[in-house]
């Protein structure tokens, strides 16, 4: 299997990312949504650094991955706190029915 | 060995912010009671030290405004950051002191909220400081993860928790994006590195791929632009602004508002001047240069136009602020659309005159919010009267904001329209005219509000601290008005020190 097949995998990846946070009206949905985005690129990143055109020998794809697992994690806490705290105060984790600030 | 201790040396500023962070944590766990304003006191105080080295370094820092080698492969040491860094030193401390200022506000201020101010800190210092597109979006990330946790930060305030939701969904979303859109070009140029990826190595640069594959060039460049305009707020990425700056506590709004859209524009100004801007790729790919200029120019047309005319509409004034942040977007936008030094130079010193215009508008806000108990327009009525010091501030801060002599608002506009013009953008500079005149409308209705009107005796009082802060700002933006010279002059040096090509001696 050559580049071609881990970009087009990496590509649907991404396009389902954004297909799941457009239709999905529960967050935890749109949380996954993101987190299946930021595996596509990681899919990206470990795929140019092996196929790619980076020298031989360099790691900076694969480094570029293992830090955006972490930053992935590191956001999902965050994003789970602050969804707890909205269902603590609203009774629901709908993005529509947390509706206070608009025009 | 020794490298890495030499390397800690550049690195001082970051690391003395880091342990100030860790102070504040540990300080907050051993002390008694709930008063913890002696943590925002030395959050302030920790900002003039840290203030105090950056200036050594700028100073340390040649004639090129940058140290020749890349700090362990990463940071980069240049005038340009310094002055970014410098920036979200001073704004963190006028956003910790309306913190410690406000009695509602110093309620919340548990040790956590300065601890989470100053990792953003840490955040933008790195990001404005790095070539490496993996900092780059580490410091960002930081930057953001501590700003959704402040936007949060009153925990039972239904609003604050709807803000915080929306500001992670969208800015989750928007990172997520971004990334995609750097791996693609890492995938195109076979580095992280933006001057290896502008330059290119063996013949792989951006514009020699440009050459022989535009399309995945291009699909790169705007999903990673789409992350950087969420971060400045440029439409069509803007429309999570409004909600979440009217939900935000108000020192964090102020600090987004300011600090972090400042440095967003830092990055932009790096990745713009790093990939497209590197002399002989004009030569060898004008479509590839000019295009971008083209989508910057109208992302900037837009923003201004739709952040006024929302403004508009707006009866609330903190949601009237948020719309006129993002009009100010769309003017700093000039510069980058002009895709010269010069135009870079503008966009920096119109953020200069943005932080004292704007921090000021903020702290009028909350000072406003503390003694009428509203956010409405309206509810403004008469008020110039009762509290004459801070509303004249306030005309003061709006006379800049619409960008009107003799504030340093005015002198913003006016390096920035010229360098739109001689960028041969002079259609865009009209559209940002007749902006500025529409902009007067909404703030004129502010001290229409403040002074044409009946008092009603509902208000309570003002704090004086706020006042005499909100004060100290409105006389800056005057005197930094009538003197522009030096920040001028910190601007260029700043901007120069980027590696583009040096201004020439016009004005």
């Amino acid at each position: 299997m050559g580049l071609g097949a881990y970009v087009a995998v990496s590509a649907a990846l991404f396009g389902l990312g954004i297909v799941t946070i457009i239709s999905r009206r529960n967050i935890i949905y749109i949380l996954m949504g993101i987190e299946m985005i930021l595996n596509a690129a990681n899919i990206n990143f470990v795929a140019f650094n092996r196929f790619g055109l980076t020298e031989a020998g360099s790691l900076e794809g694969k480094m570029f991955a293992v830090f955006t697992i972490i930053l992935a994690a590191a956001e999902a806490a965050v994003a789970l706190a602050i969804v707890l705290n909205v269902f603590h105060l609203f009774d629901s984790i709908k993005p529509s029915e947390a509706d206070l600030l608009r025009e | 060995m020794n490298d890495y201790i030499e390397a800690l040396g550049y690195l001082a500023p970051e690391l003395a912010l880091t342990a100030l962070a860790m102070v504040i944590l540990v300080w907050d766990l051993l002390k008694k009671g709930r008063d913890s304003s002696h943590l925002g006191y030395a959050t302030v105080a920790g900002m003039a030290v840290i203030a105090w080295m950056l200036l050594g370094q700028w100073d340390s820092l040649g004639d090129s405004g940058r140290h020749p080698e890349t700090i362990l492969g990463m940071v980069v040491i240049d005038r340009f950051g310094t002055f970014f860094k410098l920036f979200t030193v001073g704004s963190l401390a006028v956003v910790a002191l309306y913190v410690l200022f406000d009695k509602r506000e110093r309620k919340h201020g548990i040790g956590e909220y300065y601890f989470l101010l100053v990792g953003a800190a840490i955040g933008i210092f790195f990001m404005v400081s790095t070539n490496n597109l993996l900092l780059l979006m580490l410091g960002l990330e930081l930057l953001s993860l501590a700003s959704y946790s402040l936007a949060g930060f009153h925990k039972g305030d239904k609003r604050s928790a709807e803000a915080a939701l929306k500001y992670i969904v969208f800015g989750g979303l928007s990172a997520g994006v971004m990334l995609y859109g750097i791996s693609l070009l890492y995938g195109l140029t076979g580095t992280i590195d933006l001057n290896a990826m502008g330059t290119g190595s063996e013949g792989v640069g951006l514009a020699a791929q440009f050459a022989t594959s535009p399309v995945p060039v291009a699909v790169a460049v705007v999903l990673v632009l789409a992350g950087f305009a969420y971060k400045v707020s440029v439409v069509p990425f803007h429309f999570w602004t409004p909600d979440v700056y009217q939900g935000a506590p108000t020192p964090v709004t102020t600090f987004l508002a300011v600090a972090s859209k400042a440095a967003g524009f830092a990055v932009l100004l790096r990745f713009i001047g790093a990939l497209f801007m590197v002399e002989g790729v004009q030569e060898t790919v004008m479509a590839y240069s000019e295009r971008i200029g083209l989508l910057l120019a109208i992302l900037a047309a837009v923003t201004m136009t739709l952040g006024n005319l929302s403004a508009l509409r707006q009866t609330n004034l903190k949601r009237m602020l948020a719309y006129s942040s993002i009009a100010h977007a769309g003017y700093v936008m000039i510069g980058l659309a002009a895709m010269t030094t010069q135009g870079f130079s503008a966009a920096v010193f119109y953020l200069a005159a943005y932080y004292f215009m704007n921090l000021g508008a903020f702290g009028f806000l909350l000072y406003f919010e503390g003694a009428a108990g509203s956010e409405d327009v309206a509810s403004l009525k008469g008020l110039g009267w009762r509290y004459p010091v801070v509303s004249i501030a306030m005309v003061v801060f709006l006379i800049s904001l619409t960008g009107l002599p003799p504030t340093v608002g005015f002198y913003g506009k006016l390096v920035l329209f010229y360098a739109g013009v001689d960028a041969g953008l002079a259609w865009l500079v009209v559209v940002a005219g007749l902006n500025s005149a529409l902009s007067l409308f909404y703030y004129f209705r502010i001290v229409k509000s403040l002074f044409l009107a009946q008092a009603d005796d509902k208000s309570g009082d003002g704090e004086p601290g706020l006042g005499g802060l909100i004060a100290v700002l409105s006389v800056a933006t005057i005197v930094v008005g009538l003197f522009s010279g030096p920040l001028q002059r910190w601007s260029d040096s700043g901007t120069e020190s980027l590696g583009l090509p040096p201004l020439e001696e016009s004005k």
